[in-house]
């Protein structure tokens, strides 16, 4: 290997992929040591398809990390999305198509204001997100204290639908990720939102577009929350005030986890997804051995320090 | 004094009297005009009844509040410090709960904060993890560590002595008011006028200058975590002596308050400003915000909603100052 191959070349660029290629690989071959019922098609599928939902709103966490951001509004945006969701379709099949498209703008629209709010005020997107977290769970528990309304007949094929075999909500998760990550390598957009992450006063003194590059990750991360609210109510059938909450926080392990560097302008995409599956095999196995969900919150904590001392970050704090 | 903030603020240039008092003094005016705007909307705000019970409230906020303020200007972040509070809390009702426990418990206690601090401030100094990543990484743990430790469900009494000092007053003033005073005059001369606090302004404005001026750095950000620990975890044990009963989540939501009261206080994320005054008045207009929503007879879920707003304008205010 004296010549750069095409594969170590694609190693080198992607580290953060590779190693948790590798890591589910391994994990894979020692859960079918562990127990046969590791090893069904059933259980494999069943991983593959409790991911996506996480992966999803990692999808639009990445990006925003990747400007150096963060969304902290994602839980109480999921929230709030998944209780109008159902409290407006009300089990009426006709608002199914309405009530999506409505939903899929606001969401677009909360995120949007997150960018701007980050671009006009100057303060760090942490502040501004978490206080739109704020208003939107306010809002939520505003519109109701319980669940909401129910989702339609048919509805639930969106989470529980099969094409092939395969789960359909899994099958689009994977194709959203490989257009972004088309997008992120060929676009124009998707090569300033790395500049911009990797050096804001220098992104701004190249006359790089850093606010409309900014608006539009949020405006992304929006999206993917919207979609994640619809996904839910087809899931559990109804929409609640707390149903997002734990995803605000959880949807960053994932980014991590796939090897792109919270300070920015470092990462991508595809290591997110596998990051995201890589945390429901791990789960799933340690439920294989009979660990408690409490030993599983500890193995969590391990793999985010475990992550983040091997893609040492750069010196930039916060 | 007007030199002082000149330099601080990268002189902005003379201003004028009024800008001046506006800038250094706003959020105590803000404060003040607060508490007397709800006292003439709302008579009952300002009974002794209610007054005595905000000022219950401020004492655990404002404990962690302290700890809060030492990271932050360190350009750091504590998200563990709930995390922190609700296993002191979990460890109060861990004996047979009665007095003569306590010095088991918080030694324990301040063990445990200690500890994880010290992690917190290693994974960030010695591995270069983001503050953010480390402490979310530490509380998830800490959490997995409790939850295992309580199988979910914890129970047992706080020994009564917790609960005189969590939620008892003598003559109208809270005990915890008053360890919340002790703990503010202790942190605040070491911060303002000790040798290590001007290290911990120096370093959270400029890490390279630090080290160029000879100041260990990496143990000084380690010492500011260590301090956010332990004063989480005695704002866990009085949060138990207040709340009577403990739960796995005792301190819930605290992270998040606390760096917004810093940040209201003046305490910029950024890092090299702020004082432990400025995060105290934070604390106390967070909690005056949250009592006078309930006193108008609003409903409580706009408690959050005004939250998510005040936060995102003190914020916007600082900023606006600074550049």
């Amino acid at each position: 290997m004296a010549k750069q191959s095409p594969l170590s070349t694609f190693v080198k660029r992607n580290r953060g992929l590779v190693v948790v290629i590798v890591l589910l690989f391994a994990l894979l071959i020692f859960g079918s040591f562990i127990s046969d019922r590791f090893r069904t098609t059933s259980n494999i599928l069943n991983v593959f398809e409790q991911s996506s939902g996480l992966a999803l709103v990692s999808l639009g966490q990445t990006l925003a990390i990747l400007t150096g951001g963060i969304d902290m509004s994602v839980g109480s945006m999921i929230s709030l999305l998944s209780l109008l969701t159902s409290g407006l379709m009300n089990g009426d099949p006709a608002m199914i198509l309405p009530v999506t498209a409505g939903i899929i703008l606001l969401g677009c629209m909360i995120g949007a204001i997150n960018g701007i709010g980050i671009v006009m005020l100057r303060i760090h997107p942490l502040i501004v997100t978490l206080g739109m977290g704020a208003v939107l769970q306010g809002i939520a528990l505003l519109y109701s204290l319980g669940p909401a309304g129910k989702a339609p007949p048919g509805f639930k094929f969106l989470a529980y639908g099969k094409v092939l075999g395969l789960p359909v909500s899994a099958l689009f998760v994977i194709a959203l990720f490989i257009l972004v990550a088309l997008f992120l390598r060929y676009a124009r957009l998707g090569r300033y939102i790395y500049a911009v992450g990797d050096d804001q006063a220098g992104a701004r003194l190249m006359g790089l577009p850093r606010s409309g590059v900014i608006i539009f990750v949020y405006t992304v991360s929006g999206f993917c929350c919207a979609l994640m609210a619809i996904y839910l109510v087809s899931r559990f059938g109804v929409g609640q005030p707390y149903t997002g909450v734990n995803y605000t926080l959880a949807s960053i392990t994932p980014v991590v986890v796939g090897g792109t560097l919270l300070a920015g302008g470092r990462g991508g995409v595809m290591g997110t997804l596998f990051g995201a599956y890589l945390i429901s095999l791990i789960n799933n196995v340690l439920n294989f051995m009979d660990v408690s969900t409490h030993y599983q919150l500890i193995a969590q904590g391990l793999i985010v320090i475990a992550a983040v001392s091997i893609y040492v970050e750069k010196r930039k704090r916060i | 004094m007007t030199d002082a903030t000149d330099i601080k603020t990268g002189g902005e240039g003379r201003s004028s009297g009024f800008r001046h008092i506006l800038s250094n003094y706003g959020i105590h005016i803000f404060l003040v005009l607060l508490v007397a705007v709800s006292g003439i909307v709302s008579p009952a705000f300002l009974s002794a009844n209610n007054i005595s019970n905000m000022l219950l409230q401020v004492a655990p906020l404002g404990i962690v509040v302290i700890g809060q303020a030492f990271v932050i200007i360190l350009r750091g972040l504590d998200l563990s410090v709930a995390s922190v509070m609700a296993t002191a809390a979990v460890i109060a009702t861990g004996f047979s709960g009665v007095n003569s426990d306590m010095p088991m418990i918080i030694a324990i206690s301040l063990a445990i904060g200690a500890g994880t601090g010290l992690v917190n401030g290693l994974l960030v100094t010695k591995r270069d993890v983001s503050p953010f990543l480390a402490t979310l990484a530490t509380m998830i743990m800490l959490q997995g560590f409790r939850f295992a430790y309580t199988q979910g469900a914890p129970s047992g009494n706080v020994p009564p002595l917790f609960r005189v000092v969590g939620a008892e007053t003598f003559y109208g003033i809270p005990y915890n008011l008053m360890l919340l005073a002790v703990l503010a005059v202790i942190f605040g001369i070491l911060l303002a006028r000790s040798r290590f606090g001007r290290e911990v302004y120096i370093t959270g404005g400029n890490p390279t200058t630090a080290r160029l001026l000879g100041i260990n750095a990496d143990r000084v950000i380690v010492s500011g975590y260590v301090i956010s620990g332990v004063l989480a975890a005695i704002a866990g044990l009085v949060l138990s002596g207040y709340v009577g009963i403990v739960d796995n989540w005792v301190g819930r939501g605290f992270e998040l308050d606390s760096i917004v009261a810093a940040v209201m206080g003046g305490i910029a994320l950024s890092g090299g400003r702020g004082t432990i005054v400025g995060g105290l008045i934070g604390a106390a207009i967070l909690i005056v915000v949250f009592n006078a929503v309930l006193m108008f007879g609003m409903p409580v879920q706009l408690q959050i909603i005004i939250k998510g707003l005040v936060i995102v304008l003190a914020a916007a205010f600082y900023v606006r100052r600074s550049v």
